[in-house]
């Protein structure tokens, strides 16, 4: 059976986190610098060692989920240590700083730490959500066979349209030519549906939006009401009912399209600002010491 | 405009075929967007890539992109365009062909139905391609050289030369190597430590103590810094900077009682550590008056405990405390009223002593120095019991023989006649021999002898009374730093400490012992055990360089 990995191994590290993060919240309480608290004292660079190492060990699961070969700890042991690890990180990082805080690199770096470990935090939330939503949308069905049904459709109103004769062929293959769902990223995570239609209207050539084919099929609707002979009406009805099918089949996909691109986008807040904390982290470091 | 595209197609068999479409537009917009004329789905285009439009009566085709577009194997951003011409967007080729009459421009346009299933995968298997084509690693290294730019690189040009510094930090924009400050300064030391450099003199070494030298000068203790007793103490192992709140003295109790907790036998010192507990009793420095061996007083500071200096305050002062506090009040000018401590006990600017009290100000009020009930307003000198005796003599026979006729008393003369030189003795001797009679009363038994200690010779000078010189002791614990500034509360009045109200004679000492202290100051770990206690560490009440604290030169 599926394990979460928050629920990996009996949540053991969700204990070594809480036990981690207690630790330090106990010696910060009984500690007693006699002076403000900070990143200098006793404690303070204990902390702040302890958090450091810490934040170089989360990085390196970055390289771990990619060392296939390797056998120290299974990833999804190694992602649910990462989660847990990551937010005592907060913690411990918290009470290295003494609670002082201002406009500078150190506070620049704790910044960035706490970005990371928020975007971190969304990701596991995502990542509890999104497959079973997204599994749920695609109502089991691998995602090819969605490519193959909407080509079906496509081909079968295409040789429906070719019947109807050239202003029917014309417009159903604009309306195919330009179906568009996620062009871009912003597109993707809205769910937009981009697809637009040629039309033409007092001898003018028009591109409209077909959102949900929604031009196409009241195109065919004014169609349908003009034409004469029981032929055509029967093929615009054809026509209707399969551009209906592709609206349902468009639907799902720019939800496909939408879960999947939220369920990996937070990385691209994640992995980046990482690499932005560990300069901070260096920077904060060095500079600390170079003013001794 | 009139535009015919010719799209054409491969059959089976790859034979071409072709599919005119007409478009009346005022120009053809090409791109990979659906709301472009001519829609590309190929990857390379941009979104809207380029236009063909009509200018100065021929067909142009313009773009916008940096790249341009590439007619005839150039790249161009506005090329005309004639029959022949071939135009290539990634690896899309239009050719411009000879328009059909009633049209005005045509284009073909092979179209790949490959295309189509490419782009629809290309959908689903890169549903986040980045964020406008960045790759998680190109942000990731934009990023990361963003923060070594700003927090580390701009900062650090200001080490290379004053100059750069100067400029950096002068532009209030620019990051400076402000921007490592771990916390603000002290504001003691906003003036010189305007540059890091001014403390931080080498790089990777922590603060030297000469660089705190250069201003400050300190001598006890610091002699000892070098002595194994306090090891490799610096000035900054106690002064810490850059801390909020900002304190440039560190707190802490092991600084003072990991020394003073056991000292060796032959130091005098009592040992103390913590407040609550290890902390010896109270000695009170006290002024105290000793005859020397020639006879004359010698004023002494005698360290005496507490409990044995309880009635020993010798000031030669008398002086009722409980008399002056009555809660129904005491005769003044102004009638009946009740005396408040701060009407005589003022402390000095900063709060940390009292400033010392005066006849003029604090007891003229109430205690007049007259002595003729029939002249109230009449009063002898403070301080000078010659002048008090001339001011006698002097009232008197002016009284017996002054020029005023209305003063002048009856006996001495009779009306209109002239004073004989006999009647001048006589009024002379009368008005000395009355002063004397006053005077005694002064000194033995009203004005001076209400405060003073007077003693009286016994021999027959005229002035045999002296009154006893007055000391008051300035600080009765002078090696501790009070301040009545920081202990003016709610909860604290001066009976909580002083208990005056119920002291009969000036010879109580008034001083507070440890336990009134310790209603309030706790253990320096206070806090913890009891949250009605305030932490008190040594550093709250002694200083550590005390024989010149740490003087600013």
């Amino acid at each position: 059976m599926h394990e979460s990995i928050l629920a990996f191994q009996k949540r053991r590290y969700l204990w070594v986190s809480l036990i981690a993060a207690g630790l330090a919240i106990l010696a910060y309480w009984f500690d007693d610098p006699q002076e403000p608290a900070n990143g200098g004292t006793a404690l303070g660079y204990t902390l702040g060692t302890i958090g450091a190492l810490i934040i170089v060990w989360l990085t390196w699961f970055g390289i771990r989920k990619r060392r296939y070969a390797s056998n120290v700890g299974t990833v999804q042991g190694w992602l649910s240590a990462h989660v847990y690890l990551g937010i005592a990180l907060i913690v411990i990082v918290l009470l290295h700083t003494g609670f002082q805080f201002g406009w500078n690199v150190h506070t620049l770096a704790f910044a960035l730490m706490t970005l990371v470990i928020l975007s971190g935090l969304y990701g596991v939330y995502v990542y509890m959500q999104y497959p079973e939503r997204i599994s749920q949308n695609r109502g089991g069905a691998p995602r090819s066979e969605f490519i193959d049904q909407l080509e079906d459709i496509d081909f079968r109103s295409a040789r429906v349209a070719e019947g109807l004769g050239a202003d029917f062929l014309e417009f159903v293959t604009s309306g195919i030519q330009r179906t568009q769902l996620g062009a871009t990223l912003w597109e993707r995570l809205n769910g937009h549906d981009g697809s637009q239609i040629l039309v033409r209207q007092g001898g003018q050539t028009q591109i409209v939006a077909n959102v949900g084919q929604e031009t196409a099929l009241d195109w065919l609707a004014e169609q349908q009401s003009v034409s004469g002979d029981a032929e055509t009406a029967a093929g615009i009805g054809e026509l209707s009912a399969l551009l209906r099918n592709k609206r349902r089949l468009l639907r799902r996909l720019s939800e496909d399209l939408k879960l999947q691109a939220t369920l990996e986008i937070w990385l691209y807040a994640h992995v980046p600002l990482t690499a932005a904390l560990l300069v901070a982290l260096l920077v904060h470091i060095l500079t600390v010491f170079m003013y001794w | 405009m009139r535009y015919l595209i010719r799209f054409i197609t491969r059959n089976a068999a790859g034979d071409a075929e072709h599919n005119d479409k007409i478009i009346s537009a005022p120009a053809i917009t090409i791109g990979r967007a659906t709301d472009q004329m001519l829609h590309l789905r190929d990857r390379r285009a941009r979104l809207q890539h380029a236009c063909i439009e009509p200018q100065n009566g021929d067909i142009h085709i313009t773009t916008s992109a940096m790249a341009g577009v590439t007619v005839n194997g150039r790249s161009q951003r506005n090329a005309r365009l004639a029959p022949g011409d071939v135009i290539e967007v990634g690896a899309n080729i239009l050719r411009v062909i000879e328009a059909p009459d009633g049209v005005d421009f045509a284009l073909s346009f092979e179209l790949s139905d490959q295309d189509a299933a490419e782009h629809l995968e290309q959908s689903w298997t890169t549903p986040t391609s980045g964020v406008a084509g960045w790759s998680k690693r190109r942000i990731s290294w934009s990023l990361a050289i963003l923060v070594l730019i700003f927090a580390f690189a701009l900062p650090a040009l200001s080490l290379l030369h004053p100059g750069i510094a100067s400029l950096m930090r002068g532009s209030g924009a620019l990051p400076d190597d402000s921007w490592w400050l771990a916390g603000p300064v002290h504001s003691a030391h906003s003036s010189t430590a305007a540059t890091c450099e001014g403390c931080h003199s080498k790089a990777f070494q922590r603060v030297p103590d000469d660089a705190c030298m250069a201003c400050h000068t300190v001598d006890k203790h610091v002699a000892s810094a070098a002595t194994a007793v306090l090891g490799e103490a610096r000035c900054a192992s106690c002064h810490l900077e850059h801390n909020e709140p900002p304190e440039l003295v560190k707190q802490h109790q092991g600084l003072c009682a990991d020394c003073h907790r056991d000292l060796p036998a032959d130091v005098s010192l009592r040992p103390a550590a913590d407040f609550l507990d290890e902390h010896p009793d109270f000695r009170v420095s006290l002024l105290r008056p000793n005859a020397s061996s020639t006879g004359e007083i010698e004023w002494n500071v005698e360290h005496l405990a507490l409990a044995e200096a309880a009635t020993a305050d010798r000031s030669n002062l008398k002086f009722d405390h409980k008399v002056h506090l009555d809660e129904d009040g005491i005769i003044t000018p102004d009638g009946k009223r009740v005396i408040e401590c701060a009407e005589c006990h003022v402390p000095e600017p900063g709060g940390a002593r009292m400033q010392a009290i005066s006849m003029d100000e604090h007891c003229s009020g109430c205690h007049a120095l007259s002595f003729d009930p029939d002249d109230p307003t009449r009063v002898v000198p403070h301080g000078d019991p010659e002048g008090v005796l001339q001011a006698l003599i002097e009232y008197y026979s002016a009284r017996l023989l002054g020029a005023d006729p209305d003063a002048v008393e009856q006996r001495v003369r009779r009306p209109g006649a002239a004073l004989t030189r006999a009647d001048r003795d006589k009024a002379a001797t009368e008005a000395r021999a009355k002063a004397l009679e006053v005077a005694a009363d002064l000194f033995e038994r009203r004005a001076c002898a209400n405060c003073h200690e007077v003693s009286k010779r016994d021999d027959d000078s005229e002035l045999p009374w002296s009154v006893l010189v007055v000391r008051l002791t300035d600080r009765f614990f002078p090696h501790a730093s009070f301040t009545h500034a920081a202990h003016d509360t709610e909860v604290t009045d001066c009976s909580s400490c002083h208990a005056a109200a119920e002291s009969e004679s000036a010879h109580d000492l008034l001083m507070p012992d440890i336990d009134t202290c310790r209603d309030c100051h706790g253990s320096a770990f206070a806090r913890r055990n009891d949250a009605s206690q305030t932490p008190s560490t040594c550093i709250m009440c002694h200083s550590f360089h005390f024989e010149a604290k740490g003087n600013y030169q």
